[in-house]
């Protein structure tokens, strides 16, 4: 064979590689950081039942929409907060119609397992319990409070609760919720704030208390269809997690579901 | 005084060996070019270590294979002048010719400064920086910075070699005046015979 | 000022002090090991540069959950250093230095090794040859005349710490005051809707200040060349 030839089918190789649709077959979720282990295990789900192979994307709910209004080539998108989806649905990126609030979440405090499981009270005002518990240097763990879902709950349920000034001091802002969980499973801070379907999935913490639902807006994660995307099973995949197999899925790593008729 | 230089090295593929017994102060070796003139000096001045043999000074046994004996190059007080003078080039004339003037060799300053100045000549050059210097006059600077180590042996690698004839004559003198004056024990190498019988007391051959 | 805000203010100090005090720290044991890369030929070495340069290759957030590990509250060495030293790291700008200066030190390495490697090594023969032992050899000479390699060395690991976010966010999070720093306020900014004008001059800042610290370093490389050579 000579050099030529050789080449010429070395670059025909690199354009097939390109232009085959090959993995573009595949569905892509862009799904907030607390979905990992539920949508994980929703999407082999879907992958049994339908065939269609499934390719998730984690990060801060923030990232993602970003990188969604950049033009990153994600099919559904999954938020942990309504902000993020409006965000989006405003600028038309999202296709409305596909849009439903699919899961719920409490809000909990928690603490690495090694450490006294005495419960903590979130009485109006009562810093002191914390402040003790927190000693002289302890700080707690929750994500970024102006910028990520969990965080801004937990600052507005802090806020609510009357504790926010003498607790803001302490706070460790993480990058997502998933490193404040891992900061709390390490045993580095002697609290933190993360969602109870975090806790759950964390062998290495436990709850002291779960903050009222009325202390901070509902959490609720809705999902939509990306309007840019052209995958034929986009849709299909969205009504797909509203089914009562996927819904199981999700209450079992603990989420609450929208009551049934919703 | 003495000379008991009986010692080999390894420099690269080859051996090289030296043997000289001798009760000159001012002494030769000659050898044409690569004949690895360098490397014995290298040994004697403790930069290349011996493979067997000793290196015995005026009484100081500076290495001894057997013995176990290898001073350090910097406790040998051996002064050297270099084939390519070697001066720093951060510091100026002033700051080289100083360099080795520390530490012991301030205790008991046999060479002062004001003297090695005028023996070679070099006043007018002190606050100059190094890289504007003629060939012949780096090679006194480095000659001054030799001596004001207060050295007890100096070791001069080919200093005239790089130079041309007319700056050859013109610092052959310096060269005789430090040999008369100092009056320190001296290995002179080079590969031009009739330089050297005007330097030294005794010529040996190097086999190249 | 220039309408930057309290906290923006904050960070960008924090930046420039934990940049600093990363760079200064570093210096010294980024002198040792260039040294020994550059002039000691004892086996290992290819091992040793290898590992130097693993915070270049590994991503910063593996490098911050590595010193999370090591340097944490509950860390093998953080443990001990709190208990023995009374030295916190974690959560605190101290531990955002260690990241950035970790960070910053393969590439000060690197520049300081390559400068020592140009300095004549025949100069510290004939400065042995003087009656200088190693340390007079590696301070009268070697290191005066790598000095400018040097220096462009602790300003590329200063730009180099200024512009850190991976490790420092995953090591200390972003505590207003102790550990936010530009990297981490611009993070913070992109995810809240309408703070572009915040990221814009955060970044700002943060370019002008690396830009300076890269001309200077260049400057200074192109005075090494020029310094360190020999007369033939």
């Amino acid at each position: 064979m000579s050099w030529n030839s050789l080449r010429n089918l070395a670059v025909l190789a690199l354009v097939c590689a390109f232009a085959l649709p090959g993995r573009a077959q595949s569905l892509t979720v862009f799904a907030a950081a607390s979905l990992k282990e539920s949508m994980d295990a929703a999407a082999s789900a879907y992958q049994v039942e339908s065939g269609q192979q499934v390719q998730v994307s984690y990060a801060a709910s923030s990232a993602l929409a970003r990188q969604v209004e950049q033009g990153a080539p994600a099919d559904v998108y999954v938020s942990a907060d309504l902000a993020w989806m409006d965000y989006l649905q405003a600028r038309g990126l999202i296709d409305a119609a596909s849009r439903h609030d699919l899961l719920g979440n409490a809000l909990v405090l928690i603490a690495p397992a090694a450490s006294p499981a005495r419960a903590l009270s979130l009485a109006d005002g009562d810093a002191g319990a914390f402040l003790e518990r927190l000693g002289e240097d302890g700080r707690i763990a929750v994500a970024l409070v102006d910028a990520v879902p969990a965080g801004r709950y937990a600052r507005a349920a802090f806020e609510s609760l009357g504790l926010w000034a003498a607790l803001r001091p302490h706070l460790a802002e993480a990058e997502n919720v998933r490193a404040a969980l891992m900061l709390v499973a390490r045993g580095e801070t002697p609290l933190g704030v993360v969602y109870a379907s975090d806790a759950l999935a964390e062998p290495r913490v436990h709850v002291l208390a779960t903050f009222p639902a009325g202390s901070h807006p509902p959490i609720v994660y809705p999902v939509a269809r990306v309007a840019a995307s052209t995958h034929p099973r986009g849709g299909d995949f969205v009504r797909w997690l509203q089914s009562p197999h996927a819904l199981a899925i999700f209450r079992r790593h603990g989420f609450t579901t929208p009551a049934a008729g919703d | 005084m003495t000379w008991d230089l009986a010692f080999e090295v390894r420099r690269g593929g080859f051996t090289r060996a030296l043997e000289v017994r001798s009760e000159h102060r001012v002494i030769a070796l000659v050898g044409a070019s690569g004949a690895g003139k360098t490397s014995l000096l290298h040994a004697i001045a403790g930069l290349l270590r011996p493979t067997r043999g000793h290196v015995v000074v005026d009484g100081q046994c500076l290495f001894d294979a057997v013995r176990r004996i290898d001073i350090p190059a910097h406790r040998r007080r051996i002064g050297y002048v270099f084939q390519d003078a070697r001066l720093f080039p951060h510091l100026d004339v002033r700051g080289n010719l100083l360099y080795g003037l520390r530490g012991d060799a301030v205790r008991e300053p046999r060479f002062g400064m004001e003297h090695v100045v005028e023996l070679l000549g070099i006043g007018p050059l002190l606050a100059r920086d190094i890289h504007g210097l003629s060939g012949g006059e780096t090679q006194r600077v480095a000659l001054g910075r030799a001596l004001l180590s207060q050295p007890k042996i100096l070791l001069l690698d080919e200093p005239l070699s790089m130079l041309d004839m007319d700056r050859r004559d013109e610092l052959l003198p310096y060269l005789q005046r430090v040999r008369d004056d100092a009056r320190l024990p001296m290995i002179y190498v080079s590969h031009y015979p009739d330089e050297v019988r005007r330097i030294a007391d005794e010529v040996h051959r190097i086999p190249g | 000022m220039f309408g930057f805000s309290p906290q923006e203010l904050a960070a960008i100090a924090l930046s420039v002090k934990v940049a600093v005090v990363a760079t200064l720290c570093s210096l010294p044991f980024g002198i040792a090991l260039g040294w020994l890369l550059a002039r000691a030929r004892l086996r290992g070495m290819l091992l040793l540069d290898t590992l130097l340069m693993l915070p270049l290759v590994v991503p910063p957030v593996v490098t911050g959950y590595a010193l999370l590990v090591l340097f944490g509250r509950q860390g093998a060495i953080g443990a001990f250093l709190h208990d023995a030293l009374g030295i916190t790291l974690a959560f605190r700008w101290t531990g955002a230095a260690l990241a950035c200066a970790i960070m910053g030190f393969p590439l000060m390495v690197r520049a300081i090794r390559l400068s020592i490697e140009a300095v004549d090594p025949r100069l510290e023969q004939a400065a042995a040859t003087l009656g200088a032992n190693r340390w007079r050899v590696f301070f009268g000479v070697t290191l005066p005349l790598a000095w400018p390699g040097v220096l462009a060395g602790a300003v590329l690991a200063f730009a180099k710490a200024l512009g850190e976010f991976g490790a420092t966010i995953t090591f200390v999070s972003s505590i207003p005051g102790q550990t936010q720093t530009i990297s981490s306020a611009i993070y913070g900014l992109m995810q809240v809707p309408g703070g572009e004008s915040g990221i814009w001059r955060l970044t700002v800042v943060a370019v002008a200040i690396s830009f300076c610290a890269l001309l200077l370093s260049e400057w200074l490389a192109r005075r090494q060349r020029a310094n360190a050579g020999t007369r033939a």
